[in-house]
C-alpha cells in the first residue's frame, strides 16, 4: 500500500502569546507538526504495519520544516519530500493544494492522509481540495479506519452522531482527534531517520491573481458582555461568584 | 459565467430537522443582499426536506429550491459537491454562503477547488467593502483574528460559524419553493453511507439538565476532576466534559459537550478549565448564565461568560465550593 502523509510545521500553540502594547501574536517560539498531523502521520504508520508498503511524507515550507520532517521520520515515516516555499500562509489553501498535488501524484498514492485542520490558521481546507484536485473522494473529522486492502470502512464525527461509510481505494482521510494516540519517537528511530531519504524540491507557484488577501493576525476588540474578575485572591473571587449567583437567583 | 448578483444560501437539515445555523445564514445573506443588490436564494438539499424548505421560505428567503433526493438522505462530500455546483450555476450568486458545521467545512473546500474560487472558513462577521465581500476569521485557537478580502469576479464562498449571527424569524411573507432536480453520478456517490452511530447515553442526558458544570483540559489529571465533581455537587448539577478529556478517555462521550458532544441549554454552565473552541461553544451557547474558570485571560470562553474568573482553577474552584457551602450552611 502507497501511503502519503501531508503535514505543516506550525508555531507551537503553548508558546504562542499576545503582546498587549501591539495587539499582535507572538509566532516566533518552537515549531512543531501541527497537532491533527500527528494523528494523520500515526494513522499511516499503522495502515502500513497491517498491509505493508511504505509511508511517504510531504512538508512544504521554510527550510525549519526539516525538523516535522525529522520527527515524522523518527515515529517511522520511511522518506520525505521537503518542498521549499517560504511561507505556507502566505499563500491560500487552494494554490497551495495545486503545488502540493504534483508531488503526491507522483507517488501514486493509495491513501492520502492529513490533519483534520492546522494549529495557526484552521481552515481545514487542504485536505478536500488536495482530495478533488487528485479525482478521489476524501471523508473528514475520521475517528476510525478498518478495513482490507482496497476497501475501507471507516468512522467520522458528525452532529448527528458517528457515521460510518464505506469506501474503496485511492482516497484521503482527515485524521480527527480520538483516532489513534501517536507515538513517541525511540532514540532507535531517531538514528533512523538521519539516513532516511529526503527529497527536496522547489514549489513552481502559479501565476493566477490570487482571488482571496488577508490580514496580518491582531486580537479583536474585547466584547466581554458580562463580569470578569482578574488579579484577586481566589477566596475573593469566589465571594464576588457567590453572590452574584445569589443576584441571578442560581443560588 | 461573469460577476453575479444575490446570495446563495446552502441550509442544512440533519436529523432532528433544519440546523439553527440555516437560519442565522438567512439573517447575514440579508443583510448582505441588501448591501449588494440582488436576491436571497436557499438551496435545500437532503432527503424528505419539505418541511426544511418552507420554514427557510417564510424566513426571509426571496426563493427556496429544494433538492430532495433519497441519496442525500445522509451526508456525503461528493454528493453535496455536485448538488451546490448544480445550484451555484443555476443562481449565478455573487456570493455563497455554508454553514460551519462538520459537513459545511467538509464539502466547501472541494466546491471551491472545483470551481476555482476564493474561500474564507469559519468565518464569524461577514461585511461588504467597497462592493466586495470581506470576512472576519478566528485563527490560532481563537485567540486572534484575520480579515479575509475577496478579489475578482467570485461567486466568493464562506463558511460561517454557528452561533455568529441572530436566527432569522418568521416574515409572515411565503417565498416561491422550486424543486431541483440534480444529476448524481457514480463519481459524487463514490462514499457509501452504511449508518450513523447514536452514543449510548446509559440513560443520563445532558440536554435537558438546569445546571452542568463541565471540566476541560485544564483539568491536567482524570483524578482531579474530582473538583469538577464537588462543584457540580455543590451547585447540584450535572456534569459535562470538552472532548479533549472525553478523547484522553478521563469521562464517557456521553458527557461531552459540544459540535460532535451534546448540546445543551441550561439555565446554568460552569466552564472549569475549558478554553471555548467554537466545537465546544455551539454546543453550550444557548445557556442562559455562563460562568468560565480560565487561567488565560485570552481563553475565548470569556467572550461569552456572564461571570469570568482568571484564575488557577486548583485554587479557585475549591474556594467556589467552600463559599457555596458556607451561604447555604
Ligand atoms: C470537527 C471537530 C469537532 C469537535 N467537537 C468538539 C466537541 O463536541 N466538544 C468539544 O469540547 N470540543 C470539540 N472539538 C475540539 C475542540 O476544538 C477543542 O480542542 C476542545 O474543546 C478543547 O478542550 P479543552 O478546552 O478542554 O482543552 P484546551 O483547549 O487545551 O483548554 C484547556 C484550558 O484550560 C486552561 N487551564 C489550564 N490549566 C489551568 C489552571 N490550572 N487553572 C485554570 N485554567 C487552566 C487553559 O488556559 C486552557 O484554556 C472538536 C474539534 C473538531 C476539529
Amino acid at each position: 500500500m502507497r501511503i502519503v502523509v501531508l503535514i505543516k510545521q506550525v508555531p507551537d500553540m503553548n508558546t504562542v502569546k499576545i503582546d498587549r502594547a501591539t495587539g499582535k501574536p507572538t509566532l516566533d517560539g518552537q515549531r512543531v507538526v501541527s497537532s491533527f498531523d500527528e494523528y494523520a502521520i500515526e494513522a499511516g504508520l499503522r495502515l502500513k504495519e497491517q498491509h505493508e508498503g511504505e509511508v511517504t511524507v510531504i512538508c512544504a515550507g521554510p527550510p525549519s520544516v526539516k525538523d516535522a520532517i525529522t520527527r515524522a521520520l523518527a515515529m517511522g515515516v520511511d522518506n520525505a519530500v521537503q518542498i521549499a516555499l517560504p511561507n505556507a500562509n502566505d499563500i491560500d489553501t487552494l494554490t497551495l493544494a495545486t503545488v502540493l498535488v504534483v508531488e503526491i501524484g507522483k507517488l501514486e498514492p493509495d491513501v492520502v492522509l492529513t490533519g483534520q485542520n492546522s494549529d495557526d490558521y484552521q481552515t481545514g481546507h487542504l485536505g478536500p481540495q488536495l482530495a478533488e484536485l487528485l479525482g478521489i473522494p476524501h471523508l473528514s473529522s475520521v475517528t476510525r479506519i478498518d478495513g482490507g486492502d482496497s476497501e475501507f470502512s471507516v468512522q467520522r464525527d458528525t452532529e448527528d452522531g458517528k457515521q460510518v461509510v464505506t469506501v474503496s481505494t485511492p482516497l484521503l482521510l482527515m485524521a480527527m482527534t480520538g483516532l489513534n494516540e501517536p507515538r513517541l519517537p525511540s532514540i532507535k528511530g531517531m538514528m533512523a531517520a538521519k539516513r532516511k531519504p529526503v527529497e527536496q524540491v522547489t514549489a513552481d507557484l502559479p501565476s493566477a491573481a490570487p482571488s482571496l488577501s488577508w490580514s496580518e493576525p491582531f486580537v479583536p476588540e474585547r466584547t466581554v458582555t458580562g463580569t470578569v474578575v482578574q488579579g484577586v485572591a481566589a477566596s475573593e473571587a469566589a465571594t464576588q461568584l457567590v453572590t452574584w449567583l445569589k443576584e441571578q437567583k442560581l443560588l | 459565467m461573469g460577476k453575479g448578483t444575490g446570495i446563495l444560501v446552502v441550509a442544512e437539515v440533519g436529523e432532528d430537522g433544519l440546523r439553527t445555523g440555516s437560519l442565522e445564514l438567512l439573517t447575514v445573506g440579508r443583510s448582505l443582499a441588501e448591501a449588494m443588490g440582488g436576491e436571497l436564494t436557499v438551496v435545500v438539499p437532503g432527503a424528505e426536506v419539505v418541511e426544511a424548505a418552507r420554514t427557510v421560505a417564510a424566513s426571509g428567503a426571496d426563493r427556496v429550491l429544494v433538492v430532495d433526493d433519497e441519496r442525500l438522505a445522509s451526508f456525503t462530500s461528493g454528493a453535496w459537491t455536485a448538488v451546490v455546483v448544480h445550484a451555484v450555476a443555476e443562481t449565478n450568486p455573487a456570493a455563497l454562503l455554508i454553514p460551519g458545521t462538520t459537513s459545511g467545512r467538509d464539502y466547501a473546500p472541494r466546491l471551491a477547488a472545483r470551481l476555482r474560487l476564493g474561500l474564507a472558513a469559519d468565518c464569524v462577521d461577514l461585511a461588504v467593502e467597497d462592493g466586495a465581500l470581506v470576512a472576519t476569521r478566528p485563527i490560532l485557537g481563537g485567540r486572534v483574528q484575520t480579515v479575509v478580502r475577496f478579489e475578482g469576479d467570485g461567486p466568493w464562498i464562506a463558511t460561517v460559524r454557528p452561533g455568529s449571527f441572530e436566527r432569522a424569524k418568521p416574515t409572515g411573507e411565503e417565498a416561491e419553493i422550486v424543486s431541483l432536480t440534480v444529476e448524481l453520478g457514480d463519481d459524487d456517490l463514490k462514499v457509501r453511507v452504511v449508518e450513523t452511530l447514536h452514543e449510548d447515553t446509559g440513560g443520563k442526558r445532558l440536554d435537558n439538565a438546569e445546571r452542568i458544570v463541565a471540566g476541560g483540559r485544564g483539568l491536567k489529571e482524570p483524578d482531579r476532576f474530582n473538583l469538577v465533581e464537588d462543584l457540580a455537587r455543590a451547585l447540584n448539577a450535572s456534569v459535562g466534559a470538552s472532548r479533549a478529556v472525553v478523547d484522553a478517555g478521563w469521562r464517557p462521550h456521553h458527557e461531552q459537550v459540544g459540535q460532535t458532544g451534546q448540546t445543551v441549554a441550561p439555565r446554568l454552565y460552569v466552564a472549569v478549565g475549558i478554553s471555548g473552541a467554537v466545537q465546544h461553544l455551539v454546543g453550550m451557547q444557548g445557556a442562559d448564565y455562563i460562568v468560565a474558570i480560565n487561567r488565560d485571560p485570552d481563553a475565548p470562553i470569556f467572550k461569552i461568560a456572564s461571570f469570568g474568573i482568571v484564575g488557577d482553577l486548583f485554587e479557585v474552584v475549591p474556594a467556589v465550593i467552600e463559599e457555596i457551602n458556607a451561604a447555604r450552611a
